[in-house]
């Protein structure tokens, strides 16, 4: 059953988080991969009623999710319930887990993973190309991939959460920089999980990418 | 154990965000930046997945202070996360 991974990449915070995804997610799941340009409301209508799992990377609000150059993949109030129903959702994004993801719920999606307030870390600019090599970002960003991986690999939505709290707080203790420590401190305290916390989706064949995908030359604001 | 400059950063930011306020955080910010993050030839940046914010979405970490300075949306959101305060 194919999994819908939204991966807007348009500037850095964008390049950054998705460079991740493609790096860790993409190549364990099957496609549908919205990435870059795909990464837009009719894609997304047309491949997420088929999916058991959104995941997805990009700008927020309170009240809305977007895709490239903010274009809005999902807003209360202006989607279709067909969309979500029986999906467990994770959206890497700013401040979804305040309207939208209970609105989410109330549709009939299964469980939504996201967080309260803003979704914070810091990147290395000039790794832009090769955002997957960001030891910087990787910090905050690793323990998400963590829990996603644990969500594909079968186990609950409740275990994701917790892999991914316990890496921020593993990450946390070993860090140096007071900055990059208070924005794991931040995102751990604003990860919430709505919904059915013991849904999960089918365990995805557990493949390997030795090699990372080429450098991104596709150009950001 | 957070740093002596760290810590003044969080004292500075724990203040509402007045010119004078949002001056002492930017100063106390740059103090820190001196002694962690600024070193080495990388280029880090803070930035969030935010929408219509009122703040930008990428800050170069050594753009931070004047940002600071200047911005009180940004200076509320350093506020939540250095010294975990809402605004």
């Amino acid at each position: 059953m194919p999994t819908a991974v939204l991966m807007s990449d348009f500037d850095l915070p964008t390049r950054s988080a998705s460079g991740f995804l493609l790096r860790y997610i993409a190549p364990k799941v099957e496609p549908v991969q919205l990435y870059s340009f795909l990464a837009r409301r009719l894609p997304f209508q047309l491949s997420a009623p088929q999916s058991d799992i959104i995941i997805g990377a990009g700008h927020g609000s309170q009240t809305s999710f977007t895709g490239q150059n903010e274009t809005v993949i999902l807003e209360v109030g202006r989607y279709n319930p067909r969309e979500v129903r029986g999906k467990v959702i994770k959206l890497l994004s700013c401040q979804t887990g305040v309207v939208l993801g209970p609105d989410l719920i109330k549709n009939g999606a299964e469980a939504f993973l996201g967080y309260v307030d803003d979704y914070v870390w810091v990147t290395d600019a000039d790794l832009a190309s090769t955002p997957w090599a960001d030891d910087l970002a990787g910090a905050c960003l690793l323990p998400v991939i963590d829990g996603l991986n644990t969500l594909l690999d079968g186990k609950t939505a409740e275990e994701s959460l917790d892999v991914e709290l316990q890496g921020y707080l593993k990450n946390a203790a070993a860090e140096e920089d007071d900055l990059i420590k208070s924005c794991l401190e931040f995102n751990h305290d604003n990860a919430v999980l709505l919904g059915n916390t013991t849904a999960r989706v089918r365990r995805r064949p557990n493949i390997t990418i030795p090699l990372p995908p080429p450098p991104i030359f596709l150009p950001i604001s | 154990m957070p740093n002596s400059e760290w810590e003044k950063v969080r004292e500075a930011l724990r203040k509402p965000a007045t010119p004078e306020a949002m001056q002492e955080a930017a100063q106390a910010f740059a103090q820190y930046n001196k002694v962690s993050l600024g070193k080495g030839n990388s280029r880090p940046t803070l930035v969030n997945l935010g929408k219509g914010t009122g703040y930008p979405n990428a800050v170069p970490v050594d753009k931070i202070p004047e940002e600071l300075a200047t911005n009180p949306q940004f200076y509320n959101l350093m506020k939540k996360i250095v010294a975990r305060e809402k605004s």
